[in-house]
C-alpha cells in the first residue's frame, strides 16, 4: 500500500461524511485472501504456515482491541472536528488488517469498524456545509440577557456566566415570548367550576366517626349540630325583622322626612356592627320589604315598602349593585354626615 | 358476504352490535376498519340525528377535557369511552368532530400518528406578533422547551442530551438538582415533554455507559412553527435568520408542508 493511496482514503474519510467507512477503504491485494473465513488451516486458497502463526494472531487481536478501547474511551476527543484522531484510527486498523487472515481477527476488526462508522455519522453531522455555525454556549448567553440577567461587575472572570442576578420573572418573559412559535390549542377549563355538593358528606363523615366510642356519644352529637345550625339561621333572621322594625319605626313617626342609608346603616361606634347592617339591609331589599332610593342631594335613602306596593316575585324594576366599604371610609361617611349615635341599636350579646 | 347480511332481520343486528360491545378491548381500534358500509347504513338509520349530534357533543368535550393535560389522545380510548355502541358510524361521527372543532372553536384535531391513530388538538390561528397570545401569565416550562426545541432544531435536529443538559446548566438549571420553577427538571424534560410528544428521548446504539438523544417529537412537528422560532434565534443573536441558511430551508419547507395540510 502506497503513501499516496493512504492519503486518499484519509481525504475520503473527511469529506464524504454521509458514505460508508468502508468505501474509501481498500482490501489489500493478496491472493487467495477472499472468502476465506473458518479457522481450520491452509486449504487451496494456499495459506502460509507462518501467517497461522497463534503468538502473531494473538498479537494482533490484542492491537485491534487496543484500538477499540481507544475510540471508546476518548468518544469525545475522536468527534472532535478540529484533529483527525478518527481517521487515524482508521488507518492503524488497515495496518493491521493487512495481516488479518481469519475470521476470530476479522471480527474484531469488524467491531472496531462499527464503532468509527457510528462515530463517523456523528462527526460528520456536526459538518456545516455552509451557513453560520450554532453554538449553545452564545445561545444560553443571550437568553440570559433576554430573561433580564442583572450581570453584576465580578472580578473573578472564572464563573463568568453563573454571576449575576436572575429575576423572578425569568422564565415567564422567555415563556410569553416563546409562545408565538406555538399554535398551541388553549386549555379547556369549566370557568365555574364543576359542581360539587359540599354539605351531606362531611355531617356523615362526623356521625361514621363518633359510632366507635360509645353509643350514647352518637346520640348527643348530631342533636348538638343541629341545634347550632337553627341558632345561625335564626339569629340573622331575627336581626333582619329587628331592623325591619327600627326603619319601620322611623316611619311611623315621621313618614315625610327621607331617612339617608348611610346614616341609617352606620353605627358610629363599631365598624363590624355597621358591615352587620349592611348586611341585613341588604336582606330587606332583596325581598322587596325595604326600597332604595335617590332623594334630595343624589343621597341614597331608604323606606319600608309599602303593603301592596310591590308584589314579592312582581315584574318590579330591580336592580343591583355590590356595596362594599373600609375602615377609612366608614370614618368618612361618619365626619360627613356627622354621625353620632346609630339608628339601629345594637342587639343583646347573642345567648349561646 | 354482505348480500346475506341484507337479508339478515332487525333483531339479529342488534346482537351482532351486542357482541360486537363485548369485544375484547385491545381488538376495539382494529375493529374500526371492519365495518362494512352495509351495517353503517343500517346503524345510521337506528339513530336520530338527535343521537348523533348528543355523540358528536360528547366525543368534542370528551377530547377537550383529555386535551388539558396535553396528552395525545388515542382513537381507541374515544371509541371505548364515548362511541361505544355507536361504533358502526364512527366515521361519520368523527367527520363532524374535525369540522366541530374547526368552524367552532378554530382548533385543529391533527392525526400525529397515523398507524397507531393518536390525535392532537392545536390551535388553527397563528399568534400574530405584537398581539398577546392569550391573558394568562406565561408558563415557565413553554420557555424550557422553547430552549431544547431551539437547540435541537439550530443542531440539525438530533443531539445527544449532554448538549441540551450542558446549554440547561448555563442557564441555571439543573437535572441533578431540584429546580426552583420546574422540580425534578429530568423528569420534566425525558417524561413530561416525552409523554406530551414534543420531544423524543432515544438510546444511541453501542454507547456505553448508555447515552440518550433528544429530538422534535411528533406534537412538536405540528404545533411549532420552525419559522418563527428561527426568526426568535435571530433576535436573540441580533442576526438575520437567513444566515442559518440550511436551518432556513428546513424551517420554510416545514412552513410549506404544514399551511397545505
Amino acid at each position: 500500500m502506497s503513501d499516496s493511496r493512504r492519503k486518499s482514503r484519509g481525504n475520503q474519510e473527511e469529506s464524504a461524511g454521509t458514505s460508508n467507512g468502508l468505501g474509501g477503504r481498500n482490501r489489500p491485494e493478496r491472493p487467495g485472501d477472499m472468502g476465506d473465513e473458518d479457522d481450520i488451516g491452509a486449504g487451496p486458497s494456499g495459506i502460509n504456515e507462518e501467517e497461522d502463526d497463534p503468538t502473531r494472531r494473538r498479537e494482533i487481536r490484542s492491537k485491534y482491541r487496543d484500538l477499540i478501547n481507544q475510540v471508546q474511551q476518548n468518544r469525545e476527543d475522536m468527534l472532535n472536528p478540529a484533529n483527525n484522531k478518527l481517521t487515524d484510527v482508521l488507518e492503524e486498523a488497515n495496518k493491521l488488517f493487512a495481516n488479518v487472515r481469519q475470521a476470530r481477527e476479522a471480527a474484531l476488526d469488524a467491531q472496531l469498524l462499527v464503532l468509527a462508522t457510528d462515530l463517523g455519522k456523528e462527526k460528520a453531522s456536526q459538518l456545516h456545509a455552509e451557513g453560520s455555525a450554532f453554538d449553545p454556549s452564545a445561545f444560553a448567553e443571550h437568553l440570559l440577557s433576554f430573561m433580564g440577567l442583572n450581570r453584576l461587575e465580578d472580578e473573578s472572570g472564572q464563573d463568568g456566566n453563573l454571576e449575576g442576578y436572575l429575576p423572578q420573572d425569568a422564565w415567564q418573559r422567555l415563556a410569553k415570548r416563546s409562545e408565538y412559535c406555538f399554535k398551541t390549542a388553549p386549555s379547556f377549563h369549566y370557568m365555574l367550576g364543576s359542581f360539587l355538593a359540599e354539605p351531606p358528606p362531611p355531617r356523615q363523615r362526623v356521625e361514621r366517626q363518633r359510632k366507635v366510642p360509645s353509643k350514647e356519644a352518637k346520640r348527643m352529637m348530631p342533636t348538638q349540630l343541629k341545634k347550632m345550625e337553627e341558632s345561625h339561621q335564626e339569629a340573622t333572621e331575627k336581626e333582619v325583622e329587628r331592623i325591619l322594625g327600627c326603619l319601620q319605626g322611623y316611619f311611623a313617626d315621621d313618614s315625610e322626612e327621607p331617612i339617608s342609608y348611610y346614616e341609617f346603616v352606620i353605627d358610629p361606634n363599631s365598624f363590624s356592627r355597621t358591615v352587620e347592617n349592611i348586611f341585613h339591609t341588604s336582606f330587606l331589599i332583596r325581598d322587596g320589604l325595604v326600597r332604595m332610593y335617590l332623594g334630595t342631594d343624589d343621597l341614597p335613602c331608604v323606606a319600608p315598602v309599602e303593603e301592596g306596593e310591590i308584589e314579592p316575585g312582581g315584574a318590579a324594576v330591580r336592580h343591583q349593585c355590590v356595596i362594599s366599604i373600609n375602615h377609612e371610609s366608614w370614618r368618612e361617611i361618619i365626619d360627613a354626615f356627622d354621625i353620632k349615635e346609630a339608628l339601629i341599636p345594637s342587639p343583646d350579646v347573642l345567648s349561646q | 358476504m354482505s348480500q346475506r347480511k341484507k337479508a339478515v332481520s332487525a333483531s339479529q343486528n342488534k346482537t351482532q352490535r351486542r357482541s360486537q360491545v363485548s369485544l375484547d378491548e385491545d381488538d376495539e381500534d382494529a375493529h374500526f376498519s371492519q365495518i362494512t358500509s352495509s351495517q353503517v347504513q343500517r346503524a345510521r338509520e337506528n339513530y336520530t340525528s338527535d343521537q348523533i349530534d348528543r355523540k358528536v357533543a360528547e366525543v368534542v368535550q370528551f377530547i377537550l377535557i383529555k386535551d388539558q393535560k396535553k396528552i395525545p389522545i388515542r382513537r381507541a380510548d374515544i371509541g371505548k369511552h364515548v362511541i361505544k355502541e355507536y361504533k358502526a358510524i364512527y366515521t361519520e361521527i368523527m367527520n363532524r368532530v374535525f369540522r366541530k372543532f374547526d368552524q367552532v372553536f378554530g382548533l385543529k384535531l391533527v392525526e400525529i400518528d397515523s398507524k397507531n391513530h393518536i390525535y392532537i388538538l392545536i390551535n388553527k390561528l397563528e399568534p400574530i406578533h405584537g398581539e398577546p397570545v392569550n391573558m394568562r401569565p406565561g408558563n415557565p416550562k413553554t420557555g424550557l422547551l422553547f430552549v431544547i426545541l431551539s437547540v435541537i432544531f439550530m443542531k440539525g435536529g438530533v443531539v445527544k442530551e449532554n448538549t441540551v443538559w450542558n446549554t440547561l446548566k448555563k442557564l441555571r438549571v439543573d437535572p441533578g438538582e431540584k429546580h426552583d420553577e420546574f422540580g425534578d427538571v429530568k423528569k420534566v424534560v425525558t417524561d413530561e415533554f416525552v409523554r406530551q410528544k414534543y420531544l423524543e428521548y432515544v438510546k444511541i446504539p453501542h454507547t456505553d455507559p448508555v447515552e440518550c438523544e433528544f429530538r422534535w417529537g411528533l406534537r412538536a412537528e405540528k404545533e411549532v412553527s420552525k419559522l418563527k422560532l428561527l426568526d426568535f434565534v435571530g433576535e436573540l443573536f441580533d442576526q438575520d435568520p437567513q444566515s442559518w441558511t440550511q436551518q432556513f430551508r428546513d424551517a420554510s419547507a416545514a412552513e410549506t408542508s404544514s399551511q397545505r395540510s
